[in-house]
C-alpha cells in the first residue's frame, strides 16, 4: 500500500483520498465532494503540462498541478 | 397569513445543478435580470403563479456549494440567506439539486435547513435516473431530511406542478422541524451561546456562521465585530479546524441513509463523455480543435452578420433621410440625424454579432464544452497572470470588448480578472473592421501572394494577431506590477455533455444583448450628442466666412447642389470646435503622420471606432457618398498641400492602423470597466496605457516607413 500525492499519478492511475494536506484546500475541495475516502481517477492532464482531469466517484473534476498536490491518494 | 406579493421563494443549488432551467421553467419570459448591491453578481428574479392563482416572487442565487464561500457569487448566498433583514433574504427555499449526483449536492442542503429556512427538495435531471440505473426512495428521502421532495426534469418541465404544490403548502406551513442537522461541539456550543447574549441572535446556526464569517458580513457593525473578535479569541474558536469538522460530519450524517434511499442497479452506463473527452481533452487535438472551433464561431459572426446588418444600416439611413424631408432644416434636424439617430444606429448594428457570438458561446457553455476549454487553457494562461476563464472573455472580445467584459465575472480570483479587463479591448473588436478595410485599402496593394494568398487578408490577420499579442504581453507586464495577497486556484467542475436547452440559450443571448444596448447606448447617445455639438458649432464669425468661402469656391468650380453641400460641410466641420481641436492637437500627432483632419476623425471616433470612416467622409466633402469605394477613391486622391504627395500615404495609413489596433478608442467601454472595478482608477490606467501604445506604436511604424 502506498501513499502518494495525485502529482505522480500518471493518466488513467486511480486510488482512494487518504488526506488532504492543505487546510485552506481542504475546506474548498470537501464542499465539492472530493473527502478522504472518495475514490479518483486521473481521466487526463492538461497540455502545457497543465491541471488534472479527475473523475472524483463518478463525477468529472478538474484542478491545478498546485492543488492536486495536497492531495495524498492511497492505492 | 403572509401577504402574497410579499412571498419570496429563492433558488438555491450547487452550479450545475440545473438550476437555472427550473427557474426559466417556472418563471418563463417573467424575468428580470439586475445586480445584487456593491457587487457585480447578476441577480435573476421573477415571477410565478401557485395553486389557487398566489403569485410569489422568485429569486435565482448564484450556484453555491456551502456556506463557507469560496466566491464572490457563493459570498452573495451565505450574506443573503444568514441575514433575515437582507432585501434578498427569503421567505422558503427550493434546493435544486442534481439527481444524477445526489451525494455531492446535499452538503448546502442540510446548512440551510441548520439555519431555520422552511424548504423543498427538487431533485432534478429526475428524466436521467431510469438511464443511469438508479432508484430514489423519494418517501425515505423524505423522512430523513424531514422536508419534501419532488423528482422533477427542469430540461423538459415535468412535475413542476408538484413543486409548485409543495412551495404552496410551505406557505402555511412554515416550520421546517426544530432538529439540527448538525449538532455542534462544546466548544461551538458554548461561542454561540456567548455571542447570543452579547448580539441577541437566535437561531443556532446563524450563530456560528457570524462567529465563522463575521470579519465579512455586511450586516454587523464594527462594534459586533469587536465583540465577536474578542470572543472567539477568549474561547479559541479555530474556524478553519472547526469548518472541516462541520463539514466532514454533514457527510459522515447523510451519506449512511442516501445509501438506503438509493439503489443502483447494474453497473453504471458507460456515458459518451468519457469517449469525447478522450478528444475533446486530448493534450495536441483538444487546442487544435478549439481553435478550429472558433475559427467556425468567428467565420459565422462575419458571414451570417452581414445582412442583418446591412438591414439595420438601411434601416436608420432611411429614418434619417425621412427625417431629414420631414422637418424644416437646421440645427434640431442635424441633432436629431447626424447626433443622435447616428449614434443609436452606431449601437444598434452590432446586435447581430453579438448575438451571433453569444448564441454560439452559450451553445458551447450549455453543452458542457466550455468548461472544458478553462481547464485546457488554465496552465497557458496562468503564464500571462490570466486564468482558463479568461479564454471566454478573450474570444468575446473579437465582437465586442462590452459584453466580453461583463464575463469575466466567473474569475474568482481578482488580480486574474482584472488583468483579463485590461486587456480585452486590445483583441480587435468588429469596430474596428470598417476602419481596417478602408486604410488596408490605401497601405497594401490587392495582390495575390504564394499562390492564392490575398495580401490585403494576410495583413488584416496581422492586424488581429498584433492585437492579440499586445493583449498577452500587456498582461504579462500587469502580472509582474500587480500585486495580491489572494490565493488563485481553480476548482472546477466538468459537466456531463447533453445536448443543449434552446430556451436556456436564448434567454442567455437575450440578457447579452440587452446589457450591450443598455451599457453602450446610453454612453454613445451622450457622447455622440456632445461630439456633435463640438463638430456643428464653432466661433461664429468663423462658421460665416467657412460657408462663404465654400459657397464662392463651390460657385466658380460650378458643382452640383450635392457637392456644393458637401463641401460647405467640409468647410464648417474645419471652422467648428471639433476643427479648431484638431488643428490644435496637429503638433502632437505630427510624429505619427497625422494630419489636423485625422485628429478631427480620431477625436469623434471615441464613440465607437467605425465613426472615423464617416468623419473622413465629411472632411474630404464626400459626406453624402454611401459606399466606402467612393470614400476610398476620393481619400486617395487627397494631396497635401505643402508637399503635393498624397495625404494617405503607405506609411500615413501603416501607421494610423498600427493606432487603431492598439487605441482605447472606445468610451463605452471604458464605461463599462469603470462599474466592473467600481473604480475611476483601472478605466483611467487602461485609457493611458492603451493610448500610450497607440501613440508609440505609430510613431515607430510612421518614421520607419516615411
Amino acid at each position: 500500500m502506498n501513499i502518494l500525492p495525485i502529482t505522480n499519478f500518471k493518466k488513467g492511475g486511480s486510488g482512494t483520498v487518504f488526506e488532504i494536506t492543505n487546510q485552506q484546500m481542504a475546506g474548498k475541495l470537501i464542499a465539492m465532494g472530493l473527502l478522504p475516502g472518495s475514490k479518483i481517477e486521473v481521466i487526463g492532464i492538461a497540455p502545457f503540462n497543465g491541471g488534472y482531469y479527475l473523475k472524483v466517484d463518478g463525477h468529472c473534476l478538474a484542478i491545478r498541478k498546485k492543488e492536486a498536490a495536497h492531495i495524498l491518494l492511497e492505492c | 397569513m403572509i401577504k402574497q406579493n410579499n412571498f419570496r421563494i429563492a433558488l438555491v443549488g450547487n452550479p450545475n445543478s440545473g438550476k437555472s432551467s427550473v427557474f426559466n421553467q417556472l418563471t418563463g419570459l417573467r424575468q428580470k435580470v439586475g445586480n445584487f448591491p456593491g457587487v457585480t453578481v447578476d441577480k435573476k428574479i421573477g415571477k410565478t403563479l401557485l395553486p389557487e392563482g398566489a403569485e410569489i416572487t422568485l429569486i435565482d442565487l448564484p450556484g453555491a456549494y456551502s456556506l463557507y464561500p469560496n466566491s464572490q457569487e457563493e459570498r452573495i448566498v451565505l450574506n443573503v440567506l444568514s441575514n433575515p433583514e437582507d432585501a434578498n433574504h427569503p421567505n422558503a427555499v427550493i434546493y435544486v439539486a442534481d439527481a444524477t449526483h445526489l451525494e455531492k449536492h446535499l452538503l448546502l442542503l442540510t446548512q440551510i435547513k441548520d439555519l431555520g429556512l422552511p424548504l423543498v427538495l427538487a431533485l432534478n435531471m429526475s428524466d436521467l435516473l431510469p438511464k443511469e440505473g438508479i432508484e430514489i426512495d423519494v418517501e425515505v428521502l423524505s423522512k430523513r431530511l424531514g422536508i419534501p421532495v419532488v423528482p422533477i426534469s427542469g430540461r423538459y418541465g415535468q412535475n413542476m406542478e408538484a413543486l409548485k404544490e409543495k412551495v404552496f403548502d410551505l406557505k402555511f406551513n412554515a416550520s421546517n422541524g426544530v432538529e439540527l442537522f448538525y449538532q455542534p461541539s462544546a466548544l461551538e456550543k458554548k461561542v454561540v451561546r456567548r455571542l447570543q447574549e452579547e448580539l441577541g441572535f437566535n437561531n443556532t446556526y446563524r450563530t456560528l456562521l457570524v462567529a465563522h464569517h463575521f470579519r465579512r458580513l455586511p450586516f454587523l457593525t464594527l462594534e459586533n465585530k469587536d465583540t465577536i473578535e474578542r470572543i472567539c479569541l477568549e474561547e479559541n474558536f479555530e474556524d478553519l479546524r472547526l469548518q472541516i469538522h462541520e463539514t466532514m460530519r454533514r457527510y459522515d450524517i447523510f451519506t449512511p441513509f442516501l445509501r438506503k434511499a438509493i439503489q443502483r442497479k447494474g453497473p453504471k452506463a458507460n456515458s459518451p463523455t468519457d469517449k469525447l473527452d478522450l478528444i475533446l481533452t486530448h493534450k495536441i487535438a483538444g487546442p487544435i480543435i478549439f481553435f478550429f472551433l472558433m475559427l467556425l464561431v468567428f467565420q459565422a459572426i462575419f458571414t451570417w452578420a452581414a445582412y442583418p446588418m446591412g438591414w439595420i444600416e438601411n434601416g436608420f439611413n432611411y429614418l434619417s433621410i425621412t427625417l431629414k424631408t420631414n422637418i424644416p432644416a437646421g440645427w434640431v434636424s442635424n441633432l436629431l440625424t447626424d447626433g443622435i439617430i447616428a449614434g443609436l444606429g452606431g449601437v444598434m448594428v452590432f446586435i447581430p454579432q453579438i448575438a451571433i457570438l453569444f448564441i454560439l458561446i452559450s451553445t458551447l457553455e450549455e453543452a458542457g464544452y466550455m468548461a472544458r476549454v478553462v481547464y485546457i487553457f488554465d496552465k497557458a494562461m496562468q503564464q500571462f497572470g490570466l486564468n482558463g476563464r479568461s479564454v471566454v472573455a478573450l474570444v468575446s472580445g473579437g465582437a465586442c470588448a462590452i459584453p466580453a467584459i461583463m464575463s469575466t465575472r466567473t474569475i474568482s480570483n481578482w488580480k486574474e480578472r482584472l488583468i483579463t479587463i485590461m486587456v480585452t479591448p486590445l483583441i480587435s473588436c468588429s469596430a474596428r473592421i470598417p476602419v481596417y478595410t478602408i486604410l488596408i485599402g490605401f497601405a497594401v496593394p490587392s495582390r495575390t501572394v504564394l499562390g492564392f494568398f490575398n495580401l490585403q487578408g494576410l495583413a488584416f490577420m496581422g492586424l488581429y494577431l498584433l492585437g492579440i499579442t499586445a493583449a498577452f504581453c500587456s498582461a504579462f507586464v500587469f502580472k509582474l506590477i500587480l500585486k495580491t495577497e489572494e490565493q488563485s486556484y481553480l476548482l472546477l467542475e466538468l459537466p456531463e455533455y447533453r445536448p443543449p436547452l434552446w430556451r436556456n440559450v436564448f434567454l442567455t443571448v437575450k440578457e447579452k444583448v440587452r446589457a450591450f444596448v443598455v451599457e453602450a447606448g446610453k454612453v454613445i447617445l451622450v457622447v455622440s450628442v456632445l461630439l456633435w455639438c463640438l463638430a456643428s458649432f464653432g466661433p461664429a464669425a468663423k462658421m460665416t466666412e467657412a460657408e462663404a468661402g465654400a459657397r464662392v469656391e463651390a460657385a466658380s468650380q460650378s458643382l452640383s447642389e450635392i457637392e456644393t453641400g458637401d463641401l460647405v460641410a467640409a468647410k464648417r466641420l474645419e471652422a467648428s470646435y471639433a476643427g479648431q481641436i484638431g488643428k490644435f492637437i496637429e503638433p502632437a500627432i505630427r510624429p505619427m503622420g497625422f494630419d489636423w483632419k485625422m485628429g478631427i476623425a480620431i477625436l469623434t471616433s471615441f464613440v465607437a471606432r467605425e465613426v472615423f470612416v464617416g468623419t473622413m467622409a465629411t472632411l474630404y466633402s464626400v459626406g453624402s457618398a454611401e459606399d466606402e469605394t467612393t470614400i476610398h477613391d476620393r481619400l486617395a486622391k487627397a494631396n497635401n498641400p505643402d508637399t503635393g504627395l498624397p495625404v494617405y500615404s503607405i506609411a500615413t495609413s501603416f501607421s494610423l492602423l498600427i493606432f487603431y489596433v492598439f487605441a482605447m478608442q472606445c468610451i463605452s467601454t471604458l464605461a463599462v470597466v469603470r462599474r466592473e472595478t467600481n473604480s475611476w482608477k483601472w478605466p483611467l490606467i487602461q485609457f493611458a496605457y492603451m493610448s500610450g501604445l497607440a501613440w508609440f506604436g505609430s510613431l515607430v511604424v510612421y518614421q520607419i516607413l516615411k
